[in-house]
């Protein structure tokens, strides 16, 4: 086990019954990471989160939380925002904070400071002695997530932050999670939005149907997919003619355009300069990078719809 | 452990900041005030003076009856000059609770006394002259307090209306059939429409018949059989089922005339008579627990004896209290998922333990605030028509059973804490709650409903069977803390309940840990238990 891990996942599985929520999970997480936890509703992300939580326990497999079998052994270097969002509706914005500082360990008077600091820092300053009960759902989820990280904790773990967030509050949302890791945590964040992830995350993990699909980098979960370029004014049977060029399929989209596939060991450059020094006439050439959501796609597929239907 | 504090404290600063905190705590003592003054105002101040007709064709009795309101307001008068002097004295005599341990309980010697100066109308008479009034007063002066104010006569009770001319010209009351001057009279009486110049209905009609005396009942064998029938009887006619004062009153006086002139029929005298009936033998209860010499059974040993019930049912109220809060709480924290942050920080048992201790002071604030609140309005407030109350306080404070109380509020308290963290545990909603609950609240009732008869009979068949039962053993012996039950038996229940309280909070603890993450309906109680079966990491 290398100490630079902050989480280990051995064969991970979590049976209720004769229902399997997590079926033999493995990762690593580096410390200072960022990893997203990615799938579709119902995938298993949750169930995933508790067990690493020790909220639940795993029917079998085993994990190492900040080098500890279990994270009750360090809960007081771990923040955690569930899933569900809830607060004590009768008490103060700082007093929440503060109060939850304390159970991870913070001492009172620190804890209320860092409670108002952090509710300056993130705009709410203003709110701090308003009852959670009168906040705006979005200022609420926002109390929560700095509740999850007042004790400044070494692995932070938050479950689908983005929900329920408005553009401008998932923005403060993302910027919360590039300080924290700026600090030096380690963060952990579940979303079935590729686009929150594509743009912050150093790792992912790929979920569907209790199993994990895949696990790295987001370059190389890119590269799983083959790279596409769309290029219109010309015929499919000129274009399959050239170098570089793998399957042609007219889009579904644009007539007149199609997809085309760049085979391996090529790039969509080489097929331009093809174009180009064949004299072809194009109408429109469109090399875009693949998005996550993309390969969200192709690897998940149907299932995906499936799972969100459950 | 340091988490269950932390927990505990927020659950006490939370809970002692709801309404509802403090509006039990608050509730007790302004209860307990209102009780004390209110029927003293009310009987002041807003009862109606009760206006009643009376028609007497047997023009015998009619004086009767109106000596008979006169000699109520008398005792009326008597009663208010000596609250006066009481209330204004310089130096109060206030009852102690020693005097109340040598006061033996009285018998009904009273009551005969009042007997006896009902039959001594002269006497009576005398002492509600005016002049006898005002001579009571200037004799009591001395001993009052210098700003004294001066005795007001109070409000009369009752008081007659004048018929004649209201009836119109066409009924003769001294001829009319008692059905006919109901008839007059019903819209008055049911309040369609007022008498003239009056400013209420008409509380009640007396009709006396012609044959009044002829319209009796005597027990001798053989009479029973041709009773009148309650028609032709003396008729007391009012809308007012509750109030039986003035007809019990009216019917007192009259049945003693009756039997007064049949003393005189029989060659007695009536005053002798009425000497005679009101001389009793000296009877007295004794207690053979008592220290010897001092045996005979005193207004403080009775006082001992039924304190128990007032402290049962504060009890019970107090702890079903607080665990409801306690209820509510988790199933916040249930539906706001709270519980699963909270999971992240604490163990589950921490977070049960917080909040028992939590809760639990909140209980403990109420209760000592209750205290107080008893002992103040006893001391302070109570005046002189409770005199008994500050020395009831102190043969409260004197007998023990205030340590007793808190014992069983602790011991009560954890009992039923478990059951009702387990409950809330399970359950999203309160109303859910409320609805799993269900019957159980009528066996949650029981040390209520038994409470009068397990102070009657403390250590018979039901008071013993109950402390068996461990959810009912805290309240049963509170209940029989003043008799002393066998020492076996208050530690075979003890040690009873501590092995339920035990496993109360483990299972419950259990419970607590499969409950707070399920979603969804309430389970089942067979789905509960296998769940309890299977191991945690299969749950």
């Amino acid at each position: 086990m290398s100490s630079q891990d902050a989480l280990i996942l051995d064969g991970l599985t979590k049976r209720y019954g004769d229902f399997t929520a997590v079926r033999d999970v493995s990762l690593r997480v580096p410390e200072g990471s960022i990893y997203g936890f990615l799938g579709p509703n119902g995938a298993g992300k949750t169930t995933t989160i508790r067990m690493v939580l020790d909220i639940v326990k795993p029917t079998s497999g085993t994990l190492s939380v900040l080098g500890q079998p279990t994270a009750m052994a360090v809960r007081e270097r771990i923040g955690y925002l569930p899933e569900e969002k809830g607060l004590y509706k009768k008490m103060k914005a700082w007093a929440v904070i503060a109060y939850f500082a304390r159970l991870k360990g913070v001492s009172g008077k620190e804890a209320k400071q860092r409670a108002h600091e952090l509710l300056e820092r993130y705009g709410l300053g203003a709110f701090a002695d308003k009852k959670v009960e009168t906040l705006s759902k979005g200022m609420g989820q926002k109390v929560q997530v700095l509740a999850s990280i007042a004790h400044k904790p070494d692995l932070v773990i938050l479950d689908e932050p983005f929900s329920g967030l408005d553009p401008s509050n998932q923005q403060v949302m993302e910027d919360v999670i590039s300080d924290l890791n700026k600090a030096g945590s380690t963060i952990i964040f579940s979303t079935h939005v590729m686009s929150h992830a594509e743009r912050i995350c150093d790792r992912i993990l790929l979920i569907a149907k209790a199993e994990m699909v895949f696990d790295g980098t987001i370059e190389q979960a890119k590269a799983l997919i083959p790279r596409l370029v769309r290029i219109g004014g010309v015929e499919a049977s000129r274009l399959r003619s050239l170098p570089g060029v793998g399957d042609v399929m007219p889009s579904e989209e644009s007539p007149g355009v199609f997809e085309v596939v760049v085979a391996d060991g090529h790039d969509p450059q080489e097929i331009l300069r093809a174009c180009m020094r064949e004299g072809i006439e194009l109408s429109s050439f469109e090399s875009g990078e693949p998005t996550l959501h993309d390969v969200f796609l192709h690897l998940v597929g149907d299932d995906a719809k499936v799972a969100a239907y459950r | 452990m340091n988490n269950a504090i932390h927990i505990a404290t927020r659950e006490y600063a939370e809970n002692a900041r709801t309404k509802g905190f403090w509006i039990n705590m608050l509730m007790f003592p302004i209860i307990l005030l209102l009780s004390v003054k209110v029927p003293k105002l009310l009987e002041e101040k807003a009862k109606p003076v009760r206006q009643f007709a009376l028609v007497d064709q047997s023009g015998l009795l009619g004086d009767i009856v109106r000596d008979a309101v006169e000699r109520d307001y008398a005792r009326l008068v008597m009663e208010k000059i000596g609250t006066y002097a009481q209330t204004y004295a310089k130096d109060k005599a206030a009852v102690s609770a020693e005097t109340l341990e040598k006061t033996a309980m009285p018998s009904d010697f009273a009551g005969r006394v009042k007997e006896f100066m009902d039959y001594n109308e002269e006497l009576m008479q005398q002492m509600m002259s005016p002049e006898a009034i005002e001579m009571q007063l200037s004799m009591i002066k001395p001993s009052l307090v210098e700003d004294a104010p001066e005795f007001e006569m109070p409000r009369r009770r009752y008081d007659e209306v004048d018929l004649s001319g209201l009836t119109g010209a066409d009924l003769d009351l001294a001829t009319a059939e008692p059905s006919e001057i109901v008839r007059a009279l019903r819209p008055a009486l049911v309040d369609d429409e007022r008498l003239e110049g009056m400013e209420q209905p008409l509380f009640a009609l007396i009709v006396i018949p012609p044959d009044a005396f002829e319209q009796i009942l005597d027990p001798s064998i053989g009479n029973m059989a041709n009773a009148p029938e309650p028609q032709d009887g003396i008729q007391f006619w009012s809308t007012n089922l509750t109030d039986m004062a003035l007809s019990n009153l009216i019917e007192r006086a009259l049945d003693r005339e009756l039997q007064k002139r049949e003393y005189v029929a029989n060659g007695l005298d009536p005053k002798q008579v009425s000497l005679i009936r009101s001389t009793t033998f000296q009877f007295s209860a004794f207690d053979p627990k008592k220290k010897e010499g001092e045996e005979a059974v005193s207004v403080a040993d009775t006082m001992r004896k039924w304190a128990p019930v007032g402290f049962v049912y504060l009890l019970w109220v107090a702890i079903f209290t607080v665990v409801s809060f306690l209820l509510n709480n988790t199933v916040e924290e249930k539906s706001n998922r709270i519980i699963e942050v909270l999971l992240s920080s604490a163990t589950p048992w921490e977070i049960m333990v917080g909040k028992l201790l939590g809760i639990a002071g909140v209980g403990l604030t109420m209760m000592t605030a209750w205290v107080l609140s008893l002992l103040g309005v006893l001391k302070f407030i109570a005046g002189p028509e409770v005199e008994w109350a500050g020395a009831l306080f102190e043969v409260i404070q004197s007998s023990g059973l205030l340590p007793l109380f808190a014992l069983y509020f602790v011991c009560g308290y954890l009992t039923y804490a478990g059951i009702f963290l387990a409950i809330g545990s399970l359950c999203n909603t309160v109303k859910e709650a409320q609805n799993f609950m269900g019957t159980a609240t009528v066996i949650l009732m029981v040390p209520l409903f038994t409470m009068v008869f397990v102070a009657q009979d403390p250590n018979g068949a039901l008071a013993t069977f109950l402390t068996w039962v461990p959810v009912y053993t805290p309240f049963v012996m509170m209940n029989r803390a003043a008799a002393d039950p066998p020492m076996a038996e208050l530690l075979g229940t003890g040690a009873l309940m501590l092995v339920t309280i035990v496993f109360m909070l483990w299972l419950s603890s259990r419970i607590f840990r499969i409950g707070v993450l399920r979603t969804g309906q309430p389970p089942k109680i067979v789905e509960l238990v296998k769940s309890l079966m299977t191991p945690l990491n299969h749950q």
